[in-house]
């Protein structure tokens, strides 16, 4: 691994639109080869965070590296995977086209591209619309193009914001098995949700509660540490903790 | 190939591809210029016929010659539909006014004699609330008196140095109409793709993938660009088939000079799209950029026309410089070693450079 650093690490990040403070001083590191759970509910800051470490927004205070590069990551950007929580793909182009699309900005080459589409494809379980356009394609197999065009190029680092939405759970089993794999390439996997149960199946869960990060440890410690009996519970107590305080 | 331009190639296949899926907007790309064109060609390339002229003719001769007879004879073409009037000069004159025709033309009882004396006066009368068909009267009276009586007094001897007297009003518009679809059409799509794109996440996604703003405006100004040179092929195509438009000067030029604004409007479109939330309020720039266009641009009025206090808005509007250089073009067939055409060349590039830097700025905001 030509990285020595984490993957991802930030200090203090902050960020506010206008009146609205969506990040208040965050922190937090993202080791190497891991699954990553970032949890919260909508308007915790999860989105904004992960935008923040593409250089999508400037934070309004903090700093940041992602893959040993400062933010904005440009030179690292071809090997971060994202998808977004929009769809963020063409309804009016095929599958393929789509994936190719996303291929050639990072600098894939034609046959690379050809190849990993029918790889990509078959792991989120669409292969046979590969030519389809994507919008005769149900909303749940909209969502699993885009993650196969974030899968596409095979990068270090994956942000996937809330990929298993609208995913039945069969197939959401079957993704955490291929996110499992990935890992245990060295591949980093960051995933945002807000269904707890999913965390249990990190390597590490952290949840975002109004900007402000409550906690980052392993499952198992996030239940010993607020001695419920599972993440649900759990995090139920560290909001009220954070609305109390 | 560098992966700068790769990614601007990129960019601009699939927005192609976009088109080659999207057929009825491939249609419309296409249908609408191509009607403007008809729609204009029909309306305003017919030249005025079959006006209803009354002639009150009492003159009665001198010498067995009828002076009156000879100039109607004269009167050549299908422009006037000439109308024997027996019921005097009043009653003809209330049928132009109760708007059953919209001339008179009356020649005095002794006009043939006066006419020997040379002070004979024929009386017209016009209903002059449209002036196409008025000048279109007068001038045909007026070539048929000079044809009745050649060199008796003074002799008008035209010399066109471009165009002829075959020369209709649609060949003077039509490289203009063919600006303004090319205009209309970029324009419109740049600023509903972006919007679409910015409100489906899909701009945000492109950018995270180290895409550049600047890559992202080439790449659709290139798809863009082929999609107008198809499009100016049909409209130009059009225009001559079934308009038979002269051409003159070097039709390449012309392509040259509807790419080098197709660039622009699209650059242009793109800055518009940063002001439009969504596809609603896109579509209700159309007005904005098209009534200036119609009215200020020389396109269906010359630049004279226009009132002094609003013609320096005209050097504004960048349809000004591609209509005017189009005309140069197709009907003088100027070349680039013209002032005029390479000035217009050079407001275009500008106009390029400016609204592609622009775009380029604004779309980085949008993401």
């Amino acid at each position: 691994m030509a990285t020595r650093g984490p993957a991802v690490v930030c200090r203090d990040v902050a960020k506010s639109f206008g009146d609205i403070e969506a990040l208040r001083g965050v922190s937090l590191e993202i080791p190497w080869g891991v699954t990553f759970g970032l949890l919260g509910p909508n308007g915790a800051g999860k989105t904004t965070l992960l935008r923040v470490w593409l250089g999508l927004t400037a934070p309004t205070s903090g700093t940041a590296k992602v893959l040993d590069h400062d933010i904005p990551p440009r030179a690292v950007l071809p090997k971060i995977g994202y998808m977004p929580q929009d769809l963020a793909v063409y309804l009016d182009l095929t599958v393929a086209e789509n994936l190719a699309l996303f291929g050639r900005l990072v600098g894939m080459e034609e046959d690379a591209i050809d190849r990993r589409t029918d790889e990509v494809l078959k792991i989120v379980d669409i292969a046979e619309r590969r030519d389809s356009l994507v919008s005769t394609l149900s909303g749940g197999m909209r969502r699993r193009a885009s993650l196969a065009a974030a899968l596409l190029h095979d990068p270090d680092l994956l942000l996937l914001d809330e990929p298993t939405v609208g995913v039945d759970p069969e197939l959401r089993a079957a993704f955490w098995v291929y996110f499992r794999d990935l890992t245990k390439r060295g591949k980093t996997v960051l995933i945002t949700t807000h269904y707890m149960e999913e965390a249990s199946n990190c390597d590490v869960a952290a949840l975002m509660h109004r900007g402000r990060l409550l906690i980052c440890e392993a499952p198992a410690a996030i239940k010993a540490k607020t001695g419920a009996r599972n993440l649900d519970d759990a995090f139920l107590s560290l909001v009220r903790e954070a609305n109390a305080a | 190939m560098s992966t700068g331009l790769r990614r601007t190639l990129a960019v601009a296949r699939k927005t192609l591809s976009q088109f080659r899926h999207d057929r009825r907007t491939l249609g419309f790309v296409v249908a609408m210029p191509l009607l403007m064109v008809v729609v204009f060609g029909y309306t305003f390339g017919g030249e005025v016929h079959d006006v209803r002229t009354l002639v009150v003719n009492e003159d009665d001769g001198f010498l067995g010659n009828n002076s009156a007879e000879r100039i109607l004879t004269n009167v050549e073409g299908d422009t006037l539909d000439l109308v024997t009037w027996t019921g005097g000069l009043e009653s003809a004159r209330e049928e132009v006014a109760a708007g059953r025709a919209w001339a008179v033309i009356a020649f005095p009882a002794n006009f043939s004699a006066r006419l020997v004396t040379r002070n004979a006066t024929i009386t017209l009368m016009l209903d002059g609330s449209s002036p196409p068909i008025t000048t279109a009267v007068t001038a045909k009276l007026l070539a048929a008196i000079q044809k009745s009586f050649p060199g008796s007094l003074l002799t008008l001897d035209r010399d066109y140095v471009y165009g002829s007297e075959d020369t209709r009003f649609i060949d003077s518009f039509a490289p203009g109409v063919v600006a303004l679809a090319v205009m209309m059409v970029t324009t419109i799509l740049s600023v509903i793709m972006v919007v679409r794109e910015r409100g489906g996440g899909i701009l945000e996604r492109l950018f995270s993938t180290s895409l550049r703003p600047v890559e992202f405006v080439l790449g659709l100004a290139l798809a863009l660009a082929v999609i107008a040179l198809a499009q100016s092929t049909v409209v130009l195509g059009a225009a001559l088939l079934l308009f038979q438009v002269k051409v003159v000067g070097n039709i390449a030029l012309a392509f040259a000079l509807l790419l080098l604004f197709a660039i622009g409007n699209q650059g242009l479109g793109i800055m518009m799209s940063s002001a439009a939330k969504n596809e609603l309020q896109a579509i209700q720039f159309v007005p904005l950029v098209l009534f200036p266009s119609l009215l200020l641009t020389g396109v269906f009025f010359p630049l004279e026309a226009i009132p002094g206090g609003l013609r320096p808005l005209s050097y504004f509007v960048p349809l000004t410089y591609a209509a005017d250089g189009l005309r140069s073009v197709m009907l003088r067939g100027w070349g680039l070693g013209d002032l005029q055409v390479a000035l217009d060349v050079l407001v275009l590039v500008v106009y390029d450079v400016l609204t592609l830097l622009g775009a380029s700025l604004f779309v980085r905001r949008q993401a």
